[in-house]
């Protein structure tokens, strides 16, 4: 199995947290974490971005939209009538799981590299793409046939929310800078990155550690669901990859992108627009399940279905 | 010393509401507030503050009487049942 040791930072803070060891990081450090994380993957896919004709792209963008806007639609259900959970507490979930974490997929990447595989480096263009649907279908199906939607305060949310403000607007600086115009950055974006993923990781397990003893007040479905889900998400996502001629290492950051459940952008703008669904459960899935298990043996299954699909398949 | 007596309004809530509240405040005739993030244990769990979805707002309004209660009251009916929020009022000396 494929393992990137960054990971073992996460675990290092999730101990801390069960031990309670006084280990905290201070809320205007992990402002700034985030805050570099987002820009320098932004960047990177901009840079990425630049190297591709962009009309060439809107044909596999669309595919992988409205496939991504498949995984909200297939997880309301199991978890309405499956679950038995109320509607708008189904709908946060969903949204959750439609959305996507910059983090998982970060990881991914850094695995693409110990590994030494290429991917299609305009995939990080989709963290941002993947977001507003799976939002926008949350709140429909939270607030389907009743009640008003606060349209206006969810779309600031979505749209000017810090995590695809600062994606998209590295996104764009990447993409004008070019490769060339960048260099001057490298060091501080792209050399320290994963330096700066591990601290961040750290902070992650601090957090997440909080977030398993809430899960387990809401039994085994919901955990279970945290875990077959992404297994659903990433085996869409695999299939699209391969069906629109991806790379093994682009099929596998799809299905990865694909399996992440957001924990930042989605919990703010749900916790906006859909009041009423209890944010424990759906924060304590995401995070307290679905973050680990997809960075500890998720992205290596999905490496696995990749190279699988690919070489079966042709 | 000459003193004013006043009313404070002290509401504890999620920062996610922020700017949602602020707007509330503002449109009732509020000119001023002061802004603290805050964390704790309430009805609503552990606020533990570690990262901006579990965080609390602490948002303090001086006013006189009737604002602060028209501003309890539309804070009240708008969120208090879905949101975490505890709000309450104390008699002020106002000294400059």
């Amino acid at each position: 199995m494929s393992f990137e040791p960054v990971v073992l930072f996460f675990l290092l803070g999730v101990l801390a947290g069960l031990l309670r060891s006084d280990l905290k990081i201070p809320g205007a450090i992990y402002e700034a974490l985030s805050i570099y994380i987002l820009l320098a993957i932004g960047l990177k896919g901009g840079v990425e971005l630049a190297k591709y004709p962009l009309g060439e792209l809107v044909g596999d963008g669309i595919v992988i939209v409205l496939v991504g806007a498949l995984i909200p639609l297939l997880a309301f259900p199991i978890l309405r009538y499956l679950g038995r959970m109320s509607r708008p507490d189904a709908a946060s979930i969903a949204a959750h799981y439609g959305s996507v974490s910059v983090v998982t997929f970060s990881v991914a990447i850094t695995l693409l590299g110990h590994e030494m595989l290429d991917y299609e480096g305009y995939l990080i263009v989709f963290l941002v793409l993947l977001e507003m649907p799976a939002l926008v279908i949350g709140v429909i199906l939270a607030r389907y046939g009743r009640g008003e939607v606060r349209w206006a305060k969810l779309l600031h949310e979505v749209f000017f929310g810090k995590s695809i403000y600062l994606l998209a607007g590295g996104l764009v600086i990447g993409y004008v800078a070019g490769p060339v115009g960048i260099k001057p950055l490298d060091h501080l974006f792209f050399d320290l990155f994963k330096g700066v993923l591990a601290l961040f990781l750290l902070e992650m397990g601090l957090v997440a550690s909080s977030r398993i003893a809430a899960l387990r007040e809401y039994g085994a479905f919901l955990a279970g669901f945290a875990v077959v889900m992404p297994l659903i998400s990433a085996s869409l996502g695999t299939l699209t990859g391969w069906f629109l001629g991806f790379s093994v290492g682009g099929t596998f950051l799809l299905a990865t992108l694909f399996a992440s459940a957001s924990y930042i952008a989605a919990p703010a703008a749900m916790r906006i627009a859909v009041p009423e669904a209890n944010p424990a459960l759906s924060i304590g899935a995401s995070l307290g399940m679905t973050f680990p298990f997809n960075i500890f043996l998720g992205i290596p299954i999905y490496l696995w279905m990749a190279r699988f699909i690919h070489a079966s398949g042709g | 010393m000459a003193t004013q007596s006043m009313v404070l309004l002290t509401i504890l809530s999620e920062a996610v509401l922020e700017d949602t509240l602020i707007d509330e405040i503002t449109e009732l005739g509020a000119t001023g507030y002061t802004i603290t993030d805050a964390r704790g244990r309430g009805a609503h769990g552990l606020r533990s503050g570690k990262w901006s979805a579990s965080g609390n707002i602490r948002i303090e309004v001086i006013g006189d009487e009737d604002l602060c209660q028209r501003i309890a009251q539309r804070l009240k009916e708008n969120y208090d049942r879905d949101y975490g929020l505890l709000m309450f009022t104390s008699r002020v000396d106002l000294l400059n």
